[in-house]
């Protein structure tokens, strides 16, 4: 509640505006002339006054005194008649807040409550157009701010995630702990195991045994699958051509074919045997004695496996643990090599080397022979 | 930005097709781009004034400007930022400010 001078020459002006302020909690304190303003001001302590400004008074001279008596106290004006340009004046004089027509208790106590409150104008010379936001623009602020955080979080975890998987090695424990080849058929794996005489079918999406077949005349090293066959080699060096059914039924065996077997591929025309003793590799005609056209010495340490991707022959060399491509024209020579860091710990020995279409396997004993064998999907960036 | 003691008073006017009745208020900050300004009338953001004052014992009359933002404040007053639109009335204002803080 504030002591606020009311000055109005008419008696009805007065009375209306001292019945306003007092709906709005403040105190008037009404004077008829200036000379009465102010001696009620020093008596009542007054802390603004409200000078009605027509009806026989001129607020702008009231004000310029008032101001003049009291500097410090706001001076507020009441339009009789609505005038901007004379509210402008009036507000020049030295009125703070200058009420127009018809007198609202809204609009007084808009006007007493910023001259109860006054500052001057700040100015500069240099800044632009201030900014001033509502609330939702703010809300909007932080709203973009932390949808922001949280996309970069999430780029953050799919980076984390991208690298998790990067950094994981698929891997499936076999059941066998013998294995010698490894071959896909389209669809499935299969693990070649020498100890069991057996043809194990894997699922390649979980490694889960489909099948199993014994190959109880003969111990194979190696397999390969052809359009209309299957290739396998065995360990007295023979290879054998059998059908695709469910038996793998032999068709044709070609006894010392292949000595020191180790690998088989079929590249559609050819069929090629790796030979990991003397590590040669041969290129076989499709003929009754799978006769060699030609003999390649290989690369590397240890060359164990080969297979054919379609468009080139890889051997896995278990020695310097990598995969060569080499140059279907000069095989002895390869343009490519790529690491298999998964046997660097050197605990697993890979024997065997096949390829689905978009990623190589490798199939790999333990060294010390204490424990399952175990498959490896190799990941991406290990293609082609 | 400095604060003055006083306050610049403003005659606000409206362009023709808004046929609306001039107004007064007074301005809260000022710079050469703009100012914010609280008044009884009801200004609308994208709204188009003509505002008349004194800086400096230099008159400006009719400087252009259009409101950016409004919204009722505490009192229930309007306090709207406005942005000067003439580029030769804002380096005049320019000019007036400082030669006003020069002075203060």
């Amino acid at each position: 509640m504030a002591e606020i001078g009311v000055l109005a020459a008419e008696t009805q002006d007065r009375t209306e505006l001292s019945a306003l302020l007092g709906e709005l909690g403040h105190r008037a304190d009404p004077a008829a002339d200036l000379a009465g303003a102010v001696e009620s001001a020093r008596e009542l302590k007054s802390r603004a006054f409200l000078v009605v400004d027509g009806g026989g008074s001129d607020a702008e001279i009231l004000t310029r005194e008032l101001a003049r008596a009291f500097p410090l106290l706001p001076v507020l004006v009441a339009l009789k008649t609505r005038d901007a340009r004379r509210a402008v004046a009036l507000m020049r004089a030295g009125a703070v807040e200058v009420v127009a027509p018809p007198w609202t208790r809204e609009d007084l106590k808009a006007c007493v409550a910023k001259s109860l409150r006054f500052q001057g104008t700040a100015v500069s010379p240099l800044r632009l157009a201030p900014r001033r936001r509502s609330a939702v623009w703010y809300g909007l602020a932080v709203g973009a701010f932390f949808a922001m955080a949280l996309g970069v979080a999430s780029l953050r975890r799919v980076e984390r995630l991208r690298q998790a998987a990067a950094a994981r090695v698929d891997f499936w424990d076999l059941p066998v702990s013998h294995p010698a080849g490894l071959a896909f058929d389209g669809k499935d794996l299969w693990v070649v195991d020498w100890f069991s005489q057996s043809l194990y079918q894997h699922s390649r999406s979980d490694a889960k045994v489909l099948g199993l077949r014994h190959l109880t005349a003969e111990t194979p090293v190696a397999e390969a699958f052809a359009t209309d066959a299957v290739w396998t080699a065995t360990a007295d060096g023979a290879v054998v051509r059998r059908m695709k059914d469910a038996k793998l039924t032999p068709l044709e065996r070609f006894p010392n074919a292949a000595p020191g077997a180790a690998g088989i591929a079929f590249d559609g025309l050819y069929l090629w045997t790796l030979d990991a003793r003397a590590k040669v590799l041969r290129k076989h005609l499709l003929d009754a004695n799978l006769t060699v056209l030609s003999s390649y010495r290989m690369p590397g340490l240890k060359p164990v496996a080969l297979v054919w991707d379609g468009a080139a022959l890889w051997t896995l060399d278990a020695g310097d643990r990598l995969l060569r491509r080499h140059n279907l024209d000069r095989p002895e020579e390869f343009f490519a090599a790529i690491p298999l860091p998964e046997y660097g710990d050197g605990v697993y020995m890979p024997t065997g080397l096949t390829w689905d279409g978009e990623r190589f396997w490798t199939v790999a004993e333990r060294r010390d022979g204490k424990g399952p064998a175990r498959l490896f999907r190799h990941r991406l960036e290990s293609a082609r | 930005m400095r604060r003055t003691a006083a306050f610049v008073a403003v005659l606000l006017r409206f362009p023709p097709e808004a046929a609306r009745q001039d107004a007064w208020g007074r301005l809260v900050v000022l710079t050469s781009g703009g100012a914010e300004l609280s008044t009884a009338v009801r200004l609308l953001k994208g709204e188009g004034v003509l505002l008349s004052f004194e800086l400096g014992g230099e008159r400006f009359e009719d400087v252009r400007a259009r409101v950016e933002h409004a919204e009722d404040d505490q009192d229930g007053h309007r306090l709207a930022e406005l942005r000067f639109l003439d580029e030769v009335q804002r380096r005049a204002l320019a000019k007036a400010l400082t030669d006003v803080l020069a002075r203060s």
